[in-house]
């Protein structure tokens, strides 16, 4: 899962750079492609990681290698989820949404954003609710990749309370924010490995 | 005046290591590289000592790394182009600078700044590091008003916490008192900046923001954050004459008072514009009957090539006058 995501971070480098250079100092796409490749390469070194290993793993070559708010708010994504799956080695669909919820809560908490401040909350929030609300995996996954894209996209039209780009003002409007755009990266290529990993039933 | 879009670099991806090795080649004498991203004194100071560690993104230097050496910083911890370093990092320039009497680690107020420090101090909590605090650091008014201090940002006016803060803890002192006079040297320092060019990032080679030729913006950030919106460019005197009251109204800075003045070059500004500017300043000061103790004129913390400055003031009293003039040997910061 976590090779699918670096890719599709690494094919977006670009684009990401591009909306943060409308916002911030149009790095974030480098950044995000370094941290999700870190982490790919540090999970490909462990022997038989369990699932609290993975996300353990995650959370730091996120958080030390993209640096910055990103890194310390995608790390936390990661870090919350790691008390949840501890033990755990075979995950069902309620598992997973504890995950996401605790992820999703401590970014709110780190960042202190909330809903309509133009953060990748934006994307995170409507995602988790909609694969809460799924009835499996593959329609959860689905679920949550287009409420992600949707929550991006909406960052368009709002002013930015945190970050660099809460400087512009209403400058920030018609920018989508980079940070939910990766989010919705996240669950797209999360969503794309699912559907071709399904008939092999991997983790 | 265009933001350089060619740079003189190898790959993108290793500019902070190879900037790295060469300033520790350069400078061996006063600095040592530990592991990839520290920069630590060459010799560090006695056991019993308060560590000072400060990290940040690079694109800024001089800043921090020709703060480290004696009388100043003891660790920097380097992170990519603008962007702050992560908490395993932080958490390794803790190690390195403490001498078993606290490490204080200094914030430059930024988003990821603080929360990378917050995220390391949590993480050596869990691992049982103990007497390690922050202090957040800001002077930037044009970032928040006047009241909403602690929200402002982190900007050239940190330069006055080095010296001093570095100075405080070459003595026998206590990481409480290293803080509090972290925060009596911020609560009087006050910068505001200016710009003429954008810059363009190493990394990607990109314009950060356009800026058309003849315009300024005042109240620029240390990363190219927008200020208070675009002007027409005008002369030294004037922009000195538009940029000194705010400054001075919001401490305030009052008749009697001493400051130390720091003129920052953001990096594409000649030394010529800033004496000109300098020269405003002081005669502006001196109607105000502010008394300058000592001033700086140069590129202290920079944003790569922006043609800019910041004006910085700090107030300072007897204490800080003898920490201000304590010995000094960092690569950008000597005092006999």
């Amino acid at each position: 899962m976590i090779e699918a995501i670096a890719r599709r971070m690494s094919t977006e480098r670009e684009a990401l750079n591009r909306l943060d250079a409308a916002l911030g100092d149009g790095d974030h796409g480098t950044n995000v492609a370094a941290g999700f490749s870190a982490a790919a390469a540090d999970i490909g070194g462990l022997e038989n990681p369990s699932a609290s290993d993975l996300w353990l793993a995650m959370a730091k070559a996120v958080m030390n290698r993209m640096g910055g708010a990103s890194g310390a708010i995608f790390g936390t994504f990661f870090l919350k989820g790691v008390a949840v799956l501890r033990g755990k080695d075979r995950l069902n669909k309620r598992d997973m949404e504890a995950v996401l919820e605790a992820g999703l809560q401590g970014v709110k908490a780190r960042g202190k954003a909330e809903v309509g401040d133009k953060t990748m909350v934006d994307a995170l929030a409507p995602a988790v609710t909609a694969f809460s609300r799924a009835g499996g995996f593959t329609e959860g996954w689905s679920s949550a990749a287009e409420a992600a894209r949707k929550g991006a996209a909406c960052t368009q039209d709002l002013i930015a309370r945190h970050g660099r780009a809460k400087y512009l003002g209403e400058r920030a409007i018609g920018h989508i924010d980079p940070g939910a755009c990766t989010i919705a990266f996240l669950f797209e290529a999360t969503d794309a490995w699912w559907r071709e990993a399904q008939p092999i039933h991997k983790r | 005046m265009t933001a350089r879009k060619h740079k003189l670099i190898n790959e993108p991806d290793r500019i902070v290591n190879e900037m790295l090795d060469g300033f520790c080649a350069a400078y061996s004498d006063i600095v040592r590289r530990e592991g990839d991203r520290l920069v630590a004194r060459a010799q560090p100071k006695a056991p019993g000592k308060v560590g000072l560690v400060m990290g940040g993104g690079s694109g800024h230097e001089p800043a921090m790394l020709g703060w480290v050496g004696q009388g100043l910083l003891d660790v920097n911890i380097v992170g990519e182009v603008f962007t702050a370093p992560g908490p395993e990092r932080i958490l390794d320039g803790i190690r390195a600078a403490d001498r078993g009497a606290g490490v204080l680690l200094c914030v430059s107020h930024h988003e990821g700044d603080r929360l990378n420090a917050e995220i390391a101090l949590e993480f050596g909590e869990a691992e049982g590091i103990e007497n390690v605090d922050m202090v957040i650091l800001y002077d930037d008014i044009s970032s928040a008003p006047k009241g909403r201090e602690s929200e402002r940002r982190g900007t050239a006016g940190l330069f006055f916490v080095w010296k001093m803060l570095g100075a405080f803890c070459e003595g026998d002192v206590t990481l409480a008192a290293a803080k509090a006079l972290a925060e009596k040297v911020r609560d009087n320092t006050r910068s505001l900046a200016m710009s003429l060019s954008s810059c363009a990032s190493p990394v990607t080679g990109e314009v950060m923001f356009e800026m058309a030729p003849g315009e300024m913006e005042i109240g620029m950030g240390l990363h190219g954050e927008i200020g208070q919106g675009r002007r027409k460019a005008l002369s030294a005197d004037e922009t000195i004459d538009l940029m000194l009251p705010p400054i001075l109204d919001d401490l305030p800075y009052q008749a009697g008072d001493e400051v130390l003045v720091l003129l920052n070059n953001s990096g594409g500004m000649t030394l010529m514009e800033l004496f000109i500017l300098y020269r405003r300043a002081a005669a502006r000061l001196r109607q105000a009957g502010i008394g300058v103790y000592k001033s700086w004129i140069g590129p202290y913390a920079t944003t790569l090539e922006t043609a800019g400055f910041a004006l910085s003031l700090c107030r300072v009293d007897g204490q800080l006058k003898t920490l201000w003039d304590a010995p000094a040997n960092g690569a950008y910061m000597k005092q006999l």
